[in-house]
């Protein structure tokens, strides 16, 4: 196949971007260093012929997975060992790990069980000329040089192509359960949560919750259509408790105690995701969940309230962060100079 | 490239250094500066020209500046307990230790974290929570002396770093002074939220071993103490037994706390010091220590147990109370200091394997120490695969030393053939950039190179570590001893 013909334009973005499709490591390295050669600029990688999973060793918990794969047969295959990798972004059928690492994706067990970093034990990369790099290993410690690849998980692809992951598991659990608590108004949710966080309880997921249907500016810059759910308009908060049945059916009742008495299970979470895999994203001090929730107004949300992240449809977006803008242009320019691949969102 | 000349220190810029951190905050006397030249790897010394103290972030950011202006180099330096040589003055220059920066300047109990000065020492804050219930995880064998800022220059970890992560894991934010004098806040901010748009560049001066900048002020992640701990002393007949065991315990899916191996040898010099009551006669003995809620851990601890027995352990004790649970774990932290009992010097090196090579890799250390005629003792991360053999020689035999260095090399090596790594926390500093072209290509390290250059473009900051090439302190003065 000639080089020319791996580059294709795509009528989704501007001509002189690019769309590019891998169908091997090899492919991909020629292809972007000609690519990078003529300052042709890449705008969407197509990883999904990378899809294998390279090597899974049990007894290392550990595994080596192609950034095409999905989460959802990735999960799969850890599972028939009694593993997995703890990361629970929404959509697991169309969420490669290239998708989880690119965009820091992370799900309700976050309060438990970290973000993708923190089990990201070693990554391979094709920088913006072809060149494949190594960061890590596939030791689950490991200090040797600087930690490179704390840089690729959030970057938006705009420092290289991520093709290649090694991450540290955990056990499936023995048995995981949610419970719910219904709020009548955001200072008693507000209550509960402090009510948990002071407990002996060690819940996994800490979310507090309220899918709207009645806000028509929802659907505004989304246009897509209202979630399917019962409990329309219902505040919510919910604990989901994971590990030895001893240790669950223990929490239960503590957590009956406090309140939460109903059974749950996460469906709210797809029932917001659902609806577009795009929300304006807030994080604030865990503290300041409640007060910034009442501040959005009238919102569809999900608030991993115990890490004091909101997701939300509807209201104004949240203000832009501030960044140490010279560093992270510094950090572009060295290695991607020529801006062949994307820009990281500002 | 790197200055190869001894930095020279004009008299009039030791008094302008002077008049930024005053006169109790600066040392230029060779015997006052006698203790910075070096650190907790002793192998190679060299003097810095000039330490400075300081108290605040603008004198470090004010220093910073003035040796900018000069192309002096910088070197941060905490409590000095690195053990790869990290915090060396390769090629002098003016080292700034924070180690009067070390308050802990608030607790958030609700949000959990605290914010500290970059020379605050480890244990002092899980020493200041702890009445509230919460802890700082990582917890390295030095917590009583090293400081939070070395701890974010090496990425430290610790026994118990097998669950709750090492020291990246549990930052969440940082001040810091960049080579060219200005001041950063990378990572969340005490009062802002976890996420932190842009790049990680919290996650990359992280483990960046001092030469990105001078780190001043560190916010923390605290966590909640676990409910209750289970501590057991596994005791083996042989190492090939623990190791086996250690394999089984985390193939069967439980996650221990911590999961530490302790050989004969080791044990044996750690008894004649502390008292424990360590079986003398044991080819190795496991510490496994499980945490939680108290309810589930007796199932999980019968687990373990039976794993132990099934690979022939001879008893496995479980520590009856805090107390006894605290003496072991003072035992373990404290074996290397009874390495004096079984030799003049001894060289460590703290390679990591994949866990389910433990065993392979055991059994090449033991043959190592057949080769090369020296007693090698292992006390280390069984959990993690992260090796600790502590190679013993005699300074005074030339040809001890050389064998030491040859038998932690073999060992190395074969830790990167195993698909390891040559150091799970104590860093590559000045003692094992020969490695890093042997775990690392040229790609990679061109890459981690041109990161160094977004921090510091001049190669001024902590020059002479971690990259082949850099130049070794053996080129200015003679080697005085190997190790501590």
């Amino acid at each position: 196949m000639r080089r020319e013909k791996k580059f294709s334009t795509t009528n989704r973005h501007e001509l002189t971007r690019m769309v590019l499709r891998a169908t091997s490591l090899n492919e991909l390295t020629d292809t972007l260093a000609f690519g990078n050669s003529r300052g042709e600029k890449v705008a969407v990688f197509d990883l999904s012929a990378l899809n294998r999973v390279v090597e899974h060793t049990p007894e290392d918990m550990t595994v080596t997975a192609e950034a095409g794969l999905t989460l959802d047969d990735l999960q799969t295959q850890l599972a028939k060992r009694g593993q997995w990798l703890p990361i629970d972004p929404p959509n697991p059928k169309d969420t490669t790990i290239s998708e989880i690492l690119n965009a820091n994706l992370s799900g309700p067990r976050r309060f438990g069980c970290g973000i993708i970093r923190d089990h990201l034990i070693g990554l391979k990369v094709v920088l913006a000329d072809g060149r494949v790099i190594k960061s890590g290993g596939k030791v689950v410690k490991n200090v040797a040089g600087y930690d490179l690849q704390k840089l690729f998980v959030g970057s938006r692809g705009s420092l290289g192509v991520i093709v290649e992951a090694t991450f540290k598991l955990r056990p499936l659990p023995e048995t995981e359960r949610f419970v719910l608590a219904h709020c009548e108004s955001l200072e008693r949710a507000g209550e509960l949560i402090e009510s948990v966080l002071d407990s002996e309880v060690a819940p996994l997921v800490l979310d507090l919750h309220h899918l709207s249907t009645l806000n028509p500016s929802a659907s505004a810059d989304c246009g897509a259509t209202a979630p399917k759910q019962s409990e329309d308009g219902q505040l919510s908060t919910v604990l989901g408790f994971a590990g030895t049945r001893e240790e669950v059916d223990w929490q239960l009742a503590k957590a009956c105690e406090l309140g939460f008495s109903e059974p749950a299970n996460l469906d709210y979470e797809k029932s917001f995701w659902v609806e577009s895999s795009s929300a304006h994203r807030l994080s604030v001090l865990p503290s300041r969940t409640i007060e910034t929730i009442r501040g959005l107004g009238h919102v569809s949300f999900v608030a991993r309230a115990g890490n004091g992240v909101i997701y939300y449809r509807g209201g104004t977006p949240p203000p832009k962060a501030a960044f140490p803008v010279n560093l992270l242009r510094r950090v572009k320019d060295a290695y991607d100079p020529k801006h062949t691949l994307p820009d990281l969102p500002t | 490239m790197e200055s190869q000349l001894k930095a020279n220190i004009p008299p009039a810029l030791v008094d302008e250094l002077r008049a930024i951190v005053g006169d109790d905050g600066i040392l230029a006397d060779p015997a006052e500066l006698r203790v910075y030249e070096c650190d907790a790897y002793t192998l190679e010394r060299s003097l810095p020209n000039v330490v400075v103290l300081p108290q605040t972030t603008e004198q470090v950011a004010a220093v910073v500046k003035l040796c900018a202006q000069h192309n002096i180099p910088i070197i941060p330096r905490g409590a000095g307990t690195s053990l790869s040589g990290a915090v060396l003055a390769v090629t002098g220059g003016v080292m700034i230790a924070l180690t009067r920066m070390n308050k802990i300047l608030a607790v958030d109990y609700r949000n959990r974290r605290a914010l500290v000065e970059a020379g605050c020492v480890n244990a002092w804050i899980t020493n200041a929570v702890k009445s509230r219930g919460l802890l700082y995880a990582p917890d390295p064998s030095s917590q009583p002396a090293c400081t939070i800022g070395g701890n974010v220059g090496t990425n430290s970890g610790g026994p118990h770093t097998l669950k709750y992560g090492v020291t990246t894991d549990h930052i969440l934010g940082f001040e810091m002074v960049l080579p060219d004098g200005e001041i950063v806040w990378l990572g969340s901010t005490p009062d802002g939220g976890e996420e932190v748009d842009g790049y990680d560049l919290r996650g990359v001066v992280i483990g960046s071993e001092g030469m990105f900048g001078i780190v001043t002020r560190v916010l923390v992640r605290l966590i909640r103490a676990p409910q209750a701990y289970k501590t057991m002393l596994g005791v083996f007949e042989s190492v090939d037994g623990a190791s086996q065991a250690v394999s089984d315990i985390i193939g069967a899916g439980i996650v221990p706390a911590a999961l530490e191996m302790m050989d004969q040898l080791i044990t044996q010099a750690v008894e004649a010091a502390y008292h424990f009551g360590f079986p003398l006669d044991a080819g190795a003995v496991l510490i496994v220590e499980l945490d939680g809620l108290a309810t589930g851990l007796n199932r999980q601890a019968e687990r373990v147990i039976a794993i132990c027995k099934n690979n022939r352990a001879r008893e496995v004790r479980v520590a009856k109370t805090d107390q006894e649970r605290a003496d072991l774990w003072k035992c373990r932290k404290r074996a290397f200091g009874a390495i004096g009992r079984l030799s003049p010097n001894f060289l460590t090196q703290d390679g990591v394997v994949p866990r389910s090579k433990l065993p392979e890799i055991m059994r090449f250390i033991r043959a190592c120490s057949e080769k090369y005629g020296l007693r090698i003792p292992n006390v280390f991360h069984a959990g993690d695969g992260n090796i600790h053999p502590l190679i013993l020689y005699d300074e005074r035999d030339p040809d001890q030393i050389r064998r030491a260095l040859e038998a932690g090399h073999d060992i190395l090596n074969k830790c990167v053939e195993l698909g390891g790594s040559v150091t799970g926390e104590h860093g590559i500093g000045v003692e094992k950039i020969d490695f890093m072209e042997k775990q690392f290509t040229k790609e990679d390290l061109d890459a981690m190179r041109a990161l160094r250059r977004v921090f510091d473009p001049e190669n001024r900051c902590n020059p002479h570590k971690m990259f082949p090439g850099s130049k070794r302190c053996s080129d200015f003065a003679p080697k005085k001893q190997i190790a501590a």
